[in-house]
């Protein structure tokens, strides 16, 4: 814990240079257009993630935390606001400027597991690897063997996806998330392919990692188990931040919370939503 | 670029995952091979079979005559004449592969049998010389001509048929004199013969040189007809020649710039087998990038995958480039191998094939696979597979990841 809780997602805009900042969402939109009409999917969110939180994004279907992750992914773009990543703002960048950047600080974890099928758990963690060239093979080698070591799967190294579980496929995928080093994990629904024992089991391990190597752990996720287990939490509903909380001990506080209608904040900077 | 090796052990084992849909990518490519190495394999036979023929009936490998004689000697034979024997007939003949160097002396004039009268092209030939030089021209009834039968005379059997000759039958030959007179001579038609070109055949007649000689009353030949070893060997031995040989009083011309019928032929079957590379260069493209397409969409949840994991737009593209040219090189190999084993196969049964027109017989047809159109057919295969797979390819590495990802679920 930072020692000051209310960070967890205090919406403002804060200076890009943050050092304590691991992502800082700015009032971003997301709309796309859906033949005649605009559909908002995130409406001037901002939100402000602490290095080593492990923050749990929570909200009904179609609430917009998919979108939101995938604009701290990087791998989509806001239609208005900024995204700043480890103190850097990452609009108008080039796709190849953005993969660099993903491929170096922004390790992923899917819903679907999405591993390669046709390559071994070995070769699957050592995949991101392969792009980058200033990786040496024998320190490539040590990575791999460590995360499947750090997963539980060292003697699995060898096996297809298909002949892994569910589970097992996930902690491929985290080891292939965290094998270049990222300094944030994303997550999207990363149980919700799972069982409730296997995605808990997946969850604790993903916070034992975060504990260990203070790497960000951003994720999304239904499943109020899981929420839980993490110790920050953003409530969207429709696209907009409802509820930010830090968790100390078993218990949420409430650093914000919206009612039915919206506190009318003095300050417009520190207003969340629209 | 340290990692490129990657590409291609990917790109295998991603093929492998649709061995159907790859085999059958695979086999568009050798059938492409196969297909065009058989077609440009036979017509290859054609061009080498014609152009054997040409050589071994008239033209031999190349033709030194006096400068001008092959364009302007017909109107005025007498002034391009060779002398009878010289230094540089020895040096013609000690120049590596020359095989033959034979004398003809090409006339023309009047040939009676009873109360008919023809005209004729004649030749004046070195019997022993033209053994090999003449294989192409083929004895139809009878036998040949020989040193040691002066009187002898063959006939093209279109002409003996136009004159009402056959073999044993005695003629007389009518000719003009470089000095305007008219000279006869009365020979023995020892054989009928016939050649690739009927044309040739039903106006042409050979005798040996001497009586030529005798009948112009001339010494000396036309042209020294040279025979080499191999007829890839033609340009080098034209360009020595002509470096040898004093140009004011000889020229050099190889076989291809007299045998005007077989270069068209060739440029007709080119433009031929023209199409048929482009035909088969469709069904590579097609065939391919339907391939690549697929893979595409099937594996576009992979490709978001790649790309959130950081993996550049350049390297998908390679990616699928290197599946499409994994299958154009596969597919190439295996269907050269193939290829030449139909080709042999083909040939040894052989093709039977009816008369072109403008000629006496017809033939049986080979396959003749040469190391450079075997290079073709690899290279059209390949480079059109990979040119197939750029499109696709590009499609790939221009997919929005977020969109490409949606294809998990
Ligand atoms: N490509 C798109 N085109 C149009 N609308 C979209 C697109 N992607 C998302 N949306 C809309 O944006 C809104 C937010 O979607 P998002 O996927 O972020 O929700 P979510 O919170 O992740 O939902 P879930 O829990 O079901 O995954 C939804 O209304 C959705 O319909
Ligand atoms: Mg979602």
């Amino acid at each position: 814990m930072t020692g000051e809780p209310a960070r967890a997602g205090r919406p403002t805009r804060a200076p890009d240079a943050d050092p304590r900042l691991a992502v800082s969402v700015q009032g971003v939109s997301k709309e796309y257009a859906l033949g005649e009409e605009r559909v908002v999917a995130l409406a001037n969110v901002s939100l402000n993630v602490d290095r080593g939180v492990f923050l749990a994004l929570a909200g009904p279907s179609g609430s917009g935390k998919s979108t939101l992750l995938n604009m701290i992914g990087c791998i989509d773009t806001p239609t208005r606001g900024r995204i700043v990543i480890n103190g850097r703002d990452v609009s108008g960048r080039t796709p190849d400027e953005l993969a660099a950047l993903r491929a170096r600080t922004i390790g992923f974890v899917f819903q679907t597991f999405n591993l390669f099928p046709v390559l071994t758990a070995y070769e699957n963690v050592e995949y991101p690897l392969q792009h980058l060239p200033e990786i040496g093979r024998r320190e490539r080698r040590e990575r791999v063997l460590h995360f499947l070591d750090v997963v539980g799967l060292a003697d699995y190294a060898r096996h297809r996806p298909n002949q892994l579980s569910g589970g097992q496929r996930q902690r491929v995928a985290i080891a292939r998330a965290l094998v270049a080093h990222p300094q944030l994990v994303l997550a999207d629904e990363p149980t919700a392919n799972l069982d409730h024992r296997t995605g808990r089991n997946i969850l604790r391990l993903m916070r034992r990692i975060n504990r260990a190597t203070k790497v960000t752990f951003i994720f999304s996720t239904h499943d109020p188990q899981v929420i839980r287990m993490a110790d920050r939490r953003v409530d969207l509903e429709d696209g907009e931040i409802v509820r930010l909380g830090v968790r100390a001990r078993k218990e949420w506080s409430y650093a914000f919370e919206r009612a039915a209608e919206p506190p009318a904040f003095a300050d417009g900077e520190t207003q969340p939503g629209r | 670029m340290r990692f490129l090796w990657t590409i291609p052990w990917f790109a295998i084992r991603n093929l492998l995952r649709e061995p159907r849909r790859s085999a059958m990518a695979l086999a568009a490519v050798t059938f492409g091979i196969v297909a065009l190495m058989l077609a440009s394999g036979f017509i290859e036979w054609i061009y080498y079979d014609l152009r054997e023929s040409t050589i071994h009936s008239k033209l031999g490998h190349l033709t030194i005559a006096r400068p001008g004689y092959l364009e302007a000697g017909r109107a005025d034979p007498f002034a391009y004449l060779l002398p009878a024997d010289t230094a540089a007939l020895q040096r013609v003949r000690s120049t590596p592969h020359v095989r033959e160097v034979a004398p003809r002396l090409y006339f023309s004039g009047l040939v009676s049998h009873g109360e008919t009268t023809v005209s004729f092209v004649g030749e004046g030939v070195q019997p022993s010389l033209e053994t090999d030089l003449s294989r192409a021209v083929l004895i139809e009834q009878g036998a040949s001509l020989r040193d040691d039968d002066p009187k002898g005379v063959l006939f093209g059997a279109g002409l003996a048929q136009s004159l009402g000759v056959r073999v044993g039958d005695t003629v007389v030959l009518l000719a003009n004199t470089p000095s305007g007179g008219v000279n006869a001579v009365e020979l023995v038609v020892r054989g009928l013969f016939t050649t690739v070109s009927k044309a040739y055949d039903d106006s042409a007649l050979r005798v040996p040189i001497a009586i030529a000689q005798t009948l112009l009353r001339v010494q000396g030949a036309h042209a020294w007809i040279v025979l080499l070893d191999d007829t890839s060997n033609t340009d080098e031995v034209a360009k020595v020649l002509r470096q040898e040989l004093p140009h004011d009083r000889f020229e050099v011309t190889t076989w291809y710039a007299q045998a005007d019928f077989y270069r068209k032929t060739v440029s007709l079957f080119s433009k031929q087998v023209g199409v048929v590379r482009l035909i088969i260069a469709a069904i590579i493209v097609l065939s391919i990038s339907n391939t690549l397409t697929m893979a595409v969409l099937e594996r576009t949840g992979e490709i978001g995958t790649s790309m959130a994991l950081g993996v550049p737009r350049r390297r998908i593209l390679a990616q699928f480039m290197a599946e499409g040219t994994a299958l154009g090189l596969l597919g190439g190999v295996i269907g050269l191998v193939l290829g030449f084993l139909l080709a042999l196969a083909v040939s040894a049964i052989g093709i039977p094939m009816p008369p072109p027109p403008g000629m006496a017989h017809g033939y049986i047809g080979q396959v003749k696979v040469t190391p450079d159109l075997a290079a073709s057919a690899f290279v059209l295969a390949t480079v059109t597979a990979i040119v197939a797979s750029v499109y696709p390819a590009w499609r790939a590495s221009r997919l929005a990841i977020v969109d490409a990802l949606r294809h998990n679920r």
